[in-house]
C-alpha cells in the first residue's frame, strides 16, 4: 500500500532527468512508438492493405513511366551515334587545295574521323546504287561535287553539338555548304523531352496524391482515436508523444507503399521482358529492358517514405492541435 | 497549494460561469466542492487542470500563477494532477493494466517501474486481478476505481474529482469516497466535486459551495455571501 507515496514530494517539483537518461528514453520511446504503430496496422489488416495497394499503386505509375524514359533513351542513343556531317566542296579546287582542307579538318579536336570522296567515285557510286547508271551515260559532265564525310567524336554526335561542328565546318572557305540530317533525332529528342516532361507532370500529380492519400489515412485515424488523444492530453502527454504514432504510421506506409511499388514494376518488367525480347528479334538487335537499379530501388522507397512522413506530418499537426480535452 | 484570487471565467457567447472566486486549499486538504448544476463546479476544476484559463484574476497552485504556464508546459502541470470523471474516461481498446500505465509511460516511466505501480495502485483500489481485463468487462463502480488508479499511479500531489460518484449506489459511493480519505490520509491533497449533499453531510470535511458561478459558502472564509 505504501509503495505508491514511497519517497513521494509533497511539492509540484520532480527529480529532473539527466541529459543522458533522457535521451535514452527518447531512443526507447521512439522506438517502441515504431513497433506500436506497426502493430496497430497488423491489428486491421484489410484497411492497411488497402491504404498500401493505393500508394504502392500510385507509386507504380510514375516509376513504370520513368522506366519508360530510361528505356526509350537507351534506345535512342544508338540512334544519336550514327550523326555524319557531309561536306560538299567548292567546285573550281584543286585536288591539292582539297587535300589540305581534309589534313586540316583531321586535327580538330570535335572530329573522330574524316573520309574523302571525290565526284568520280561518288558518281560511281550512284550508277551502281541509284539504277539510273545508263541515264547517267547521256550527261555531258559530272554534276557532283567532292564530298568530305565527317564523323565526330561521340561528345560531339549530340544534334546540338553537332550543328555547332557543322556552323563552324561550313566556314571553312573551301567548303561550299554542309549537311547534317538531324531533324528526325531532334524531332526525337523533342519527342522523348515531352515525354520526361509528361512523365514529371504525371509523377508530381500523383505524388501529391500520395501525400493526400496518406494524410487522409491519418486523419481518420486520429478522428477514430480522438477520445484517446483527448485523455492522454489530460495525464500529461506532449504532443510531440501523441504525434509520434500518427508519424511512425505514415512512414510505414510510405516503406511499405515504397516496396509494393517496387515489386509491381519489377513483375511488370518480368512481364514486358519477354515480348520485347520477340520484338528486339525481330529487328535484329539485342535490346534488352532495363529495370530499376539498386541506388533507383533504394530511392524509389526513400521518396515513398518522405510522402509518408510528410503527409503524416501534415495531419498529425493539423487535427491534434485541434483536439483539446475541453470539447469532449 | 490551491490558491484562487477573484477568478472570473466567461465563455465565449457570454456565459459567466465564474465570478470573482476566492478560496485557498492548503496542502495536504480533502474539500468538497458542491453547487447545482451548471453552479460552475467543472469549470474550476477546469481553471485548475488547465483544460480553460480564467478571464480575470489569479489561480496559483503550490505557489505558481497558471498564467505564467504556457501551452508547451501545460503537459508538465497537469502531470501534478490526477483527475477522476464521472464517466471514467477509460480506453477500451487497452487493457486495464494499459490504463492505469499509461500516466507512467507518457512520464518515460521504466517498464519495471511501471509494473510495480500499477500493480501498487490497482491493489489499492481492489482490482488486481481485473489487470488483465478490458473496461467494458468491469462494473461501474469497478470501472470508477481503475480511474482513480489511473489518477494517483504517478503520486500526483493533487487529486481532482468530478462527480466520483455520480453513477454509484450509496454504498460504492462511499467505498470511492474512502479511497481518497486514504490518499489523503498519505499527504495528497483532494478537492471533489459533487452535488450528493448527503454524502459530503456524512464525511466531516470542509465544504465549498457555488451557485451561479460566485462561492457562496466557504468555511475557512472570512466573509460568506
Amino acid at each position: 500500500m505504501s509503495l505508491l507515496f514511497k519517497g513521494r514530494q509533497n511539492t509540484n517539483e520532480r527529480p529532473k532527468k539527466s541529459v543522458l537518461s533522457g535521451g535514452y528514453f527518447f531512443i526507447i520511446n521512439t522506438f517502441r512508438q515504431g513497433v506500436y504503430s506497426l502493430g496497430e496496422m497488423w491489428r486491421t489488416p484489410l484497411a492497411s492493405l488497402m491504404t498500401i495497394a493505393v500508394l504502392g499503386l500510385s507509386l507504380t505509375l510514375p516509376a513504370t513511366l520513368y522506366l519508360v524514359v530510361k528505356n526509350v533513351q537507351q534506345v535512342s542513343s544508338g540512334f544519336e551515334e550514327a550523326a555524319e556531317i557531309s561536306l560538299f566542296v567548292k567546285e573550281n579546287l584543286s585536288g591539292k587545295e582539297t587535300q589540305t582542307l581534309v589534313k586540316r579538318l583531321a586535327l580538330y579536336p570535335e572530329i573522330e574521323s574524316v573520309k574523302f570522296v571525290s565526284k568520280e567515285n561518288a558518281l560511281q557510286e550512284f550508277k551502281e546504287v541509284s539504277g539510273f547508271g545508263q541515264a547517267l551515260e547521256y550527261l555531258d559532265s559530272n554534276p557532283l561535287p567532292d564530298v568530305v564525310l565527317v564523323i565526330p567524336t561521340k561528345r560531339n554526335r549530340q544534334p546540338n553539338a553537332a550543328s555547332v561542328l557543322l556552323t563552324k565546318l561550313q566556314s571553312e572557305r573551301e567548303v561550299d555548304f554542309g549537311k547534317l540530317d538531324i531533324g528526325w533525332l531532334e524531332r526525337l529528342n523533342s519527342l522523348l523531352s515531352l515525354l520526361q516532361e509528361s512523365v514529371i507532370t504525371i509523377a508530381l500529380l500523383l505524388l501529391t496524391s500520395v501525400i493526400l492519400i496518406i494524410g487522409n489515412t491519418i486523419r481518420l485515424s486520429i478522428m477514430d482515436k480522438k477520445e484517446e488523444i483527448q485523455v492522454m492530453k489530460l495525464v500529461g502527454a506532449t504532443n510531440t508523444f501523441i504525434h509520434a504514432p500518427f508519424l511512425w504510421t505514415g512512414i510505414w506506409y510510405g516503406v511499405i507503399g515504397g516496396l509494393f511499388a517496387f515489386i509491381c514494376v519489377s513483375l511488370m518488367m518480368w512481364w514486358l521482358s519477354a515480348a520485347v525480347s520477340g520484338v528486339a528479334s525481330v529487328y535484329q538487335t539485342n535490346f534488352t529492358l532495363i529495370g530499376l537499379t539498386l541506388n533507383e530501388f533504394a530511392l524509389l522507397v526513400l521518396l515513398a517514405t518522405s510522402l509518408g512522413f510528410i503527409g503524416s506530418y501534415f495531419s498529425v499537426n493539423h487535427y491534434i492541435k485541434a483536439i483539446e480535452p475541453d470539447k469532449v | 497549494m490551491i490558491n484562487f484570487q477573484q477568478v472570473s471565467k466567461t465563455y465565449p457567447g457570454g456565459h459567466r460561469a465564474l465570478e470573482k472566486v476566492n478560496f485557498h486549499i492548503k496542502p495536504g486538504e480533502l474539500a468538497f466542492l458542491t453547487g447545482h448544476s451548471g453552479a460552475g463546479k467543472s469549470t474550476l476544476l477546469k481553471l485548475i487542470s488547465l483544460m480553460e484559463r480564467p478571464s480575470a484574476g489569479h489561480v496559483f497552485i503550490n505557489g505558481v500563477d497558471l498564467k505564467k504556464v504556457n501551452s508547451r508546459q501545460i503537459p508538465y502541470a497537469r502531470r501534478d494532477i490526477g483527475i477522476i470523471f464521472q464517466n471514467h474516461r477509460l480506453l477500451e481498446r487497452y487493457t486495464i493494466f494499459d490504463n492505469v500505465a499509461l500516466p507512467l509511460i507518457i512520464e518515460g516511466t521504466h517498464h519495471k517501474q511501471i509494473a510495480k505501480r500499477v500493480h501498487g495502485a490497482l491493489d489499492k483500489v481492489g482490482l488486481l486481478d481485473k489487470i488483465k481485463c478490458h473496461p467494458s468487462t468491469l462494473s461501474g463502480g469497478e470501472q470508477q476505481r481503475v480511474g482513480i488508479a489511473r489518477a494517483i499511479v504517478n503520486s500526483p500531489p493533487i487529486l481532482l474529482a468530478d462527480e466520483p460518484t455520480g453513477n454509484l449506489d450509496p454504498e460504492l459511493s462511499m467505498e470511492i469516497l474512502r479511497l481518497f480519505e486514504d490518499f489523503n490520509k498519505h499527504g495528497t491533497t483532494v478537492l471533489i466535486a459533487t452535488h450528493d449533499l448527503g454524502l459530503v453531510a456524512r464525511m466531516k470535511y470542509r465544504s465549498l459551495t457555488l451557485k451561479d458561478g460566485r462561492m457562496i459558502q466557504d468555511p475557512l472564509a472570512e466573509a460568506v455571501l
